[in-house]
């Protein structure tokens, strides 16, 4: 045989289906590349002046001060238990930091999964995605691992709920979704932010659409499966730091540093939550009807209110200076609010009475250290109202 | 129980539909310049025009070199996902493809050193995805270029998948013209030889 001539009779495998992928992908990344921010540059500088002028007065005023009486706490909160007990919920807690990746049980037991990092629970519980160096994969909850891809620059692993059919990754700037058991890996769209992908909640097989930020500041929702958009924001919220879908999908939280965006289904804004400081973290409560939102200034604050009522319902439930993270709990009773700058867990009861409990010396139980700028184990999620049973 | 996966495309079913890809209309052939221009102008039209005429070449030979279709498919969509990000920055007056080709088979040399130090899966129990399972002459040139280093692969690739000139090879792959003649002398002798025992066989 001749081998110039069978070398040109070679074809790959799924020639057409790899075709189609790869135009959704470069259609993507010609459509990003379209010049689209230029012109909104200069009324941002504009504007970012009006806003640290509205949030000094905002902190000088009237409500300013109710604010400042908030703040019982500012080094931690006192009588706080030495050491994580039990759980003030059922569920499991999942943490990374510097020690790894922690499955911390309802009774207070903890189990080290490994040296993984960027962690986050299937819908259910059963599963765990983590990342390690170039590696993503999927582990039990006792720290096996399912599978592995290696991939370079990964990050930010999540399941699609409610069937953990998929999960969808970052590789640096392009976004992955692999089938839940690791097989059937392939790109979906590039360039990218370095902001987690949210899976909006649909049927067990479908459609998977899943919500990402660009480089530009550009929230898409796209379907995994066709690669159609569904929807695309007008580009230009910068620093776009977090996506998250309410359980029914029918609101998409958009963090930005200044302000908390809803989202109907469709892609328009039905609220703008502008607390007059930095958004630092927000999430809705398992059943999607609350939203809770973690802002900064003089000092930090964490608020509850309805997402149908918008900023006017949001009430306060917890402050300090230094908290970072939020997660609800599966039941939607409590949040967890962790402050590194104490060393602690803070459990906020936001049904029925208010309740706080604390848990110090958190970093230590969990291989890290105390600093505010990093390094202290970061909340991963709390899952799951029914844990299944055997784990 | 583990969730099930979404079927993934068979390999010896896509192999065994290895005619021409299909045609998308009939219309006006343009030449790649005008193409470009019109990409570069805005015209998503011509930008699929580009993208249908130069992927599946592109396809199959990081599929060649790398002998692994899902990375393949990475390769050649990263490769042309840089293409289309230069696009303003690509000399017109010179062909697209060598253009093209060249960082497809430069990513794919890449990738195939950097391929003993990953794992692609721990859990042996579970199936590999879409194991290439090539049929007929194939299988037997999969099979016959494995047996060449990535770099002779990449040089035979070029020369008789992508048709490039030993010049252009060079050029590509910022090697000597003389080492270029030399790796396909080789390759091309060690495939040959390759081919005549599976016939033998």
């Amino acid at each position: 045989m001749n081998a110039k001539r069978a070398l040109s009779r070679v074809r790959a495998p799924d020639e057409t289906g790899a075709e189609q992928r790869a135009w959704v992908v470069i259609h993507t990344a010609y459509q990003e590349g379209l010049p689209a921010s230029s012109r909104r540059v200069r009324w941002r500088f504009a504007v970012l002046p009006v806003l640290v002028a509205v949030a000094g007065a905002v902190a000088l005023s009237p409500a300013g001060a109710t604010l400042a009486r908030w703040v019982k706490h500012t080094l931690g909160v006192p009588h706080a238990s030495s050491a994580l007990f039990s759980l003030p919920a059922p569920g499991r807690v999942l943490v990374s930091g510097p020690g790894g990746t922690w499955n911390i049980a309802a009774d207070g037991s903890a189990r080290r999964l490994g040296s993984w990092s960027d962690a986050s629970w299937s819908p259910h519980g059963l599963y765990i995605a983590a990342v390690r160096g170039d590696h993503v994969a999927a582990l039990n909850p006792h720290g096996t691992v399912m599978w592995e891809l290696a991939r370079p620059a990964v990050s930010k692993p999540r399941w699609y709920p409610p069937s953990g059919f998929r999960v969808a990754y970052l590789s640096g700037d392009t976004l992955r979704v692999v089938a839940g058991d690791g097989s059937g890996d392939r790109a979906l769209a590039t360039g990218i932010a370095a902001v987690a992908p949210a899976w909006r909640p649909g049927r067990a097989d479908g459609p998977y659409e899943l919500a990402y930020a660009t480089r530009v500041g550009q929230v898409v929702v796209r379907n995994a499966s066709t690669g159609r958009p569904a929807w695309m924001a007008r580009p230009g919220l910068k620093h776009i730091r977090e996506l998250a879908w309410s359980a029914d999908g029918s609101h998409l939280l958009v963090l930005t540093p200044t302000r908390a965006l809803l989202y109907s289904q469709n892609g328009r804004v039905t609220a703008t939550f502008s607390p007059g400081g930095p958004t630092l973290d927000g999430s809705f409560s398992p059943d999607g009807r609350q939203l809770a939102l973690l802002t900064g200034g003089a000092v930090d604050r964490v608020e509850v209110g309805s997402v149908s009522s918008g900023a006017s319902s949001l009430r306060p439930v917890f402050s300090g200076s230094g908290l970072r993270q939020l997660a609800w709990s599966p039941n939607g009773r409590w949040l967890l609010v962790s402050w590194p700058v104490a060393d602690q867990w803070v459990f906020a009861r936001v049904v029925g009475a208010p309740r706080i409990a604390a848990v110090s010396h958190i970093a230590g139980q969990f291989g890290g250290r105390v600093s505010p700028g990093g390094g202290f184990p970061r909340l991963d999620g709390w899952c799951c109202q029914r844990w299944p049973t055997g784990q | 129980m583990f969730p099930p996966a979404e079927p993934v495309p068979v390999a010896a079913e896509a192999l065994a539909a290895s005619g021409p890809l299909p045609r998308r209309g009939v219309r006006r052939v343009r030449g790649e310049r005008a193409l470009i221009r019109g990409a570069l102008a805005g015209s998503e039209a011509d930008l699929e025009e580009l993208f249908r005429r130069f992927w599946p070449r592109a396809y199959r030979a990081a599929y060649l070199i790398v002998h692994d279709h899902a990375a393949a498919e990475d390769i050649a969509q990263e490769a042309f996902v840089r293409a289309v990000r230069h696009l303003d920055q690509f000399d017109r007056r010179r062909p697209f493809a060598p253009w093209l080709g060249a960082i497809v088979v430069n990513r794919a040399i890449d990738w195939a050193r950097a391929r003993a130090a990953r794992r692609e899966s721990v859990d042996r129990t579970l199936e590999p995805v879409a194991a290439p399972d090539a049929g007929g002459y194939s299988h037997e040139v999969l099979a016959a270029l494995a047996s060449l280093s990535p770099e002779h692969r990449a040089v035979v690739v070029l020369r008789y998948l992508l048709e490039y000139t030993p010049g252009e090879i060079a050029q590509a792959l910022e090697l000597p013209r003389g080492t270029v003649n030399s790796r396909l002398r080789r390759g091309l002798d060690a495939l040959e030889h390759r081919l005549r025992e599976g016939e033998r066989a």
